[in-house]
């Protein structure tokens, strides 16, 4: 029984791919060893919810690749930490997490002197 | 007079300016001022700022003072250029107020710094977040001595990072975003609006405060490539724009159609000369190129494309040979200005901030 219904178009999408899911599920030998184009559907999963900001660029970019994302993504780490872009990945520097970077000053080369951040 | 004489009798006084390597200031993580050495390609010394983290540095117009806005505390720190030292150092913040704010100018006495903040008062349970205002803060008594509220219609094209300039009386800023703003100092209310915008585009971080415009500073005039439309078919093009801050008149000139996005730009000290950074194309589709343009001419000369970063600056050498490709990174990227081949890499051993670079002999 179905008890939600898409109203929007998010919605719509969100359902769409959750039936090609569930229908991949059933027959998993339709899908295997393909090659999906970007364009293509089924659409790549784009983690959307795991990003409080509704813009991809963590995991990926606003395509759904990874083109264009900072390589290596440790590059990207400290404008995102400063400017609270992604504050569910990257601890928030203004508030809550100022010494965070303090023991790291290039985050490609030192990313294992940042500190932990226990919520 | 015609636009081109205006031009180039402005540019001529550039070239008055001598040719010689100088000395940058990066700021840089997690809360360093990297002083480097344009001959040794070597950073020669590490300021830290107690205010913490830097984010955008103004150079004064006497060249002798460098103004540094810092997010933790929301600091303003002063470098003295002469002797590489921090000069004075403040925070807006104290208990239960905070302040937010990215760069900002100086008066011409050095006694107010005029930016754009929000103030955010902790209540007993609840933050209070205040409206985008004008602000000047007494750099005497370190303290918010005025603050007055955008009007809505500049929220906008006021901008977040946006540049800042004053006129050389101190009557007037200028601040450049969406559109230039023109503020009256005495009352911090907006008297015009000009429909010029800075051509920038994601990732290009093109309305750096001192750093970008540094290599063509000239008292009381700000040039800066600028985006506008025609009112029919609003056909974008690019172009140059050279402010008069004394009397608020500005010259457009149109260069050709604007491209994507571009990075700001940088004109030899002969004034002959400039370059840009053009990107068009999307994510993996990016493709950036350096465009070599004649200042006599308003003619593109040449172009050479180059592997770009994501996010990167764009700037130059102060005696005009060496462009440099920086930002979101611990190294800069350096390029011939002849031939627009890449010459090496220097390591700065801090990954640098938005606040981008200063150059000073």
């Amino acid at each position: 029984m179905k008890h939600l219904r898409p109203i929007n178009k998010k919605a719509r999408a969100i359902d769409e791919a959750v039936t090609q899911i569930e229908a991949v599920a059933q027959n998993p030998d339709d899908m295997e060893e393909d090659v999906v184009a970007l364009q293509q559907q089924p659409r790549p999963h784009v983690p959307m919810g795991c990003t409080l900001s509704f813009s991809p660029g963590w995991e990926v970019d606003a395509g759904g690749g990874t083109a264009g994302l900072c390589q290596p993504v440790e590059r990207d780490i400290y404008d995102c930490y400063v400017t609270c872009f992604w504050p569910v990945q990257v601890p928030d520097h203004v508030n809550y997490s100022p010494d965070w970077a303090s023991n790291c000053a290039t985050a490609t080369k030192d990313w294992r002197n940042l500190d932990l951040v226990f919520p | 007079m015609t636009l081109r004489t205006v031009l180039a009798a402005g540019l001529s006084l550039l070239g008055a300016l001598p040719a010689s390597a100088a000395t940058l200031f990066m700021g840089s993580y997690p809360d360093q001022l990297l002083v480097f050495d344009e001959a040794k390609g070597a950073v020669t010394k590490k300021l830290t700022l107690a205010t913490g983290l830097p984010t955008s540095m103004t150079l004064s117009d006497d060249g002798k003072r460098i103004y540094v806005t810092t997010i933790t505390t929301s600091g303003i720190e002063v470098i003295d250029t002469a002797t590489r030292k921090v000069a004075s150092k403040f925070s807006l913040n104290d208990g239960t107020t905070r302040y937010r704010f990215w760069g900002g100018v100086p008066d011409p006495t050095g006694r107010y710094f005029y930016t754009l903040l929000t103030k955010f008062e902790k209540g007993v349970d609840r933050y209070t977040v205040g409206k985008p205002s004008w602000g000047v803060v007494d750099m005497k008594t370190q303290k918010v001595a005025r603050m007055v509220e955008l009007e809505r219609e500049d929220e906008r094209s006021g901008g977040w990072r946006s540049a800042y300039k004053l006129s050389p009386d101190g009557k007037f800023l200028y601040v450049f975003g969406e559109k230039v703003l023109i503020v009256d100092t005495a009352t911090l209310k907006v008297v015009d609006r000009i429909d010029l915008a800075k051509p920038e585009g994601t990732g290009l971080e093109n309305v750096g405060f001192g750093g970008p415009m540094d290599t063509i500073r000239t008292p009381g005039q700000y040039v800066s490539l600028f985006n506008a439309a025609d009112p029919y078919i609003h056909n974008k093009m690019f172009g140059l724009a050279r402010f008069d801050l004394n009397n608020r008149q500005f010259a457009f000139t149109p260069i050709g159609p604007a491209p994507e996005a571009m990075a700001g730009l940088q004109v030899t000290p002969d004034g002959k000369q400039a370059y840009t950074v053009v990107t068009n194309g999307k994510l993996g589709n990016k493709r950036c190129e350096f465009w070599h343009m004649n200042m006599a001419t308003n003619a593109v000369v040449d172009k050479a494309e180059f592997p770009c970063r994501s996010r990167f600056r764009f700037g130059m050498s102060m005696d005009g040979a060496k462009l440099y490709i920086y930002g979101a990174s611990y190294d800069i990227e350096v390029y011939d200005a002849k031939t627009l081949k890449l010459e090496t890499t220097w390591d700065l051993g801090n990954d640098t901030t938005g606040a981008g670079m200063v150059a000073v002999e």
